[in-house]
């Protein structure tokens, strides 16, 4: 009998981890891009950037409409008025001190967003991962006393900002706790880091992000959502470049 | 006596003399006006970048470490002390705070992708300094925030004409997109190439775009005399106002300090080259008149002629020779010097291409002076005496015996 139940801990023992082994990475990716999808959502964050002894922070509100338009608006400060809308790859800023819309493009989009370690482009990848990465689920640990998938995710195509993310993925929320975020070089680039993790309207949110650009010393920018609601009818009008004029 | 004899054989052989004298002319002529030239180009370069980046400047150190990537964050956050104690000193003309920002710049409504660098200093840089106000090509010097001076080049790139409004978007220091719509009020024109490729506002306009009210990335100080530099350098760096602060002259910061050495070893390369072809020559021609008058030396030592006096005399031929040489030389240098220094030389546009440090105007003008032709000069003997030599040595070796024997 005791032999029976030696044997049983160890085929469990091997079984079990290989059991939640057995998520795809599809499966992953289909349920991140689950979770940063949306129909529509309407926020207010605030964003500390710290270089160095220097910290920077700034107070935005911002809407979106699902995965492919967004609308960021600066609250407070000498950006107060500046305003962002995205729409798929592209994005235009509407500037106050010189009353005009500028579409950002180029190597623009490459630079930190208001100087944070987040880039536009960071910005306009933030989801449809399951079209950007395949990948490989490497295997279990634990981050922050959360268990995790591991996962190593490869860029399908050139265009992809980072070719290679090394991402930990919460086994209960899909939420993307840790990304290592890598150039083809294999160099570490950023690290981006999601925590208080929330229920809102039955979706599971993460409150702060924390990114740094491994690039720059003493480089961190962190993200906190004060408000957020999905529930919200955001008017058609918004998601326009003639609303970024408006007001 | 010696004199007399070695008058007597320069005029036996005319043609041959006269040879040797082009020889030496046209080296010293060529060593004159080549000295000239790079003078020129040197101090017409170093001219402009002492103009726009200071005698001394003085930088936090970290700026001076990143300087190629415009590290607008590493300022000195309040130039106001700075520059009251700096311009305290003795043999300083002027200290100007300002700011250097690279821009995308944009004139209508399309968006452009033309790069810019926003200069903002005050309005003394631009007219005691600079001299923007007797460069202007068309229009007026700024009056005030919302207007700017731009290059003839950023223009005709921007496709931008006085009156229109351009926009300059740059960051703050922060690393927010900022930025600044000025009217183009005046076009200036500093000799074409990368110098006519900045955006001049205002110090305010400037300090606004990069978000340092009160400071600069640079303090650029200009002295009486330019080549005080490097003790106002050390007198600035002394002061407590400027502690912890990086304080360079132009002749101790990159690229001028290696720019110095190489045009020495230029200057060095091209009198050495011109010295040897003239030497030649005048040895060839040395060593024929020697093979030729042989016989005549063998008579003469057998008379008594030493060999010393034998040297000495083919010698001081060479350097007859060489004074009229010499003398011809100066002309043609003088007059290709001068006339260089008045009408320059267009490069053209391939100057455009060069970086901003190396601010070369598309005409380039000789620098000449007259310490140029005395050591042209100076040179032309030394060619005559180092091509003249040779023969001498061979011509004072002669055995009297020998040299009548061989019959000529």
């Amino acid at each position: 009998m005791r032999s029976l139940l030696r044997s049983l801990v160890l085929v469990l023992t091997l079984v079990l981890p290989g059991l939640a082994h057995a998520v795809t990475v599809d499966e992953l990716l289909g349920m991140l891009d689950k979770n940063l999808t949306y129909d529509t959502r309407e926020s207010t964050m605030v964003m500390t950037v710290t270089k160095g002894d220097r910290v920077k922070t700034y107070k935005m509100h911002s809407y979106g409409r699902g995965s492919t338009e967004g609308v960021v608006e600066y609250m407070e400060g000498r950006d107060k008025g500046t305003k962002m809308y995205r729409k798929d790859q592209e994005l235009w800023m509407y500037l106050p001190s010189v009353e005009r819309v500028q579409k950002i493009s180029g190597h623009m989009l490459r630079q930190g967003m208001m100087g944070s370690d987040m880039s536009y482009e960071d910005m306009m990848e933030a989801s449809s991962w399951k079209a950007r990465y395949s990948g490989v689920v490497e295997g279990e640990e634990s981050f922050n006393g959360v268990k995790v998938w591991r996962v190593k995710l490869t860029a399908k195509s050139a265009d992809v900002s980072y070719p290679t993310r090394v991402v930990l993925v919460d086994q209960v929320t899909y939420i993307p706790l840790r990304q290592e975020l890598y150039a083809t070089s294999g160099m570490l680039l950023k690290t981006w880091e999601m925590s208080d993790v929330r229920v809102i309207e039955g979706k599971n949110v993460a409150m702060k992000m924390v990114v740094e650009d491994k690039l720059q010393a003493g480089s961190r920018t962190e993200l906190k959502f004060e408000a957020m609601d999905f529930s919200v009818a955001v008017p058609e009008e918004i998601f326009s470049v003639r609303w970024l004029e408006r007001n | 006596m010696m004199f007399s004899i070695a008058i007597r054989n320069m005029l036996r052989q005319r043609r041959r003399s006269l040879l040797t004298a082009t020889a030496i002319m046209f080296g010293t002529g060529l060593l004159t006006i080549g000295i000239a030239w790079q003078q020129g180009v040197l101090q017409g370069m170093l001219g402009k970048a002492a103009a726009m980046a200071g005698h001394v400047r003085i930088v936090t150190a970290d700026f001076a470490k990143k300087e190629q990537l415009f590290p607008i964050a590493e300022n000195i956050a309040d130039t106001g002390p700075v520059v009251k104690a700096v311009a305290e000193l003795p043999g300083v003309r002027g200290v100007y705070p300002r700011l250097q920002l690279p821009a995308t710049m944009t004139v209508g409504e399309d968006i452009g992708e033309v790069f810019g660098l926003v200069t903002g200093a005050p309005l003394e840089f631009y007219t005691e300094v600079l001299d923007l106000d007797r460069n202007i090509a068309q229009g007026r010097m700024m009056a005030d925030d919302k207007e700017a001076v731009i290059g003839l080049t950023l223009a005709e790139e921007l496709g931008a004409k006085l009156g229109d409004e351009v926009i300059a978007l740059g960051q703050t220091q922060d690393g927010s997109i900022s930025p600044i719509k000025v009217t183009i009020v005046g076009l200036y024109d500093m000799g074409g190439g990368n110098v006519n490729k900045m955006a001049y506002v205002t110090l305010e306009k400037a300090r606004w775009m990069a978000d340092i009210p009160d400071g600069a990335t640079e303090v650029v100080v200009f002295c009486a005399d330019r080549d005080d530099a490097e003790a106002v350098a050390a007198a600035a760096g002394a002061l407590p106002a400027t502690a912890g602060l990086e304080v360079k002259a132009w002749s101790q910061r990159e690229p001028w300090a290696g720019m110095l050495q190489l045009q020495n070893t230029i200057q060095t390369i091209i009198v050495l080259v011109i010295v040897i072809i003239s030497s030649l020559v005048v040895l060839n021609t040395m060593m024929m008149s020697v093979l030729e008058r042989t016989a005549e030396i063998g008579v003469m030592r057998a008379m008594g002629l030493r060999r010393w006096q034998t040297l000495s005399l083919f010698v001081t031929e060479a350097l007859v020779i060489a004074s009229v040489g010499g003398l011809g030389g100066a002309v043609i240098g003088a007059a290709g010097g001068l006339y260089l220094q008045k009408t320059g030389i267009n490069v053209g546009s391939a100057v455009d291409k060069l970086p901003a440090a190396f601010p070369i105007a598309t005409t380039v003008y000789a620098d000449f002076e007259l310490e140029q032709l005395f050591w042209s000069l100076v040179l032309g003997f030394v060619m005559a005496v180092v091509g003249s030599l040779l023969p001498a040595l061979r011509a004072s070796a002669i055995q009297p015996v020998e040299a009548m024997r061989s019959r000529r």
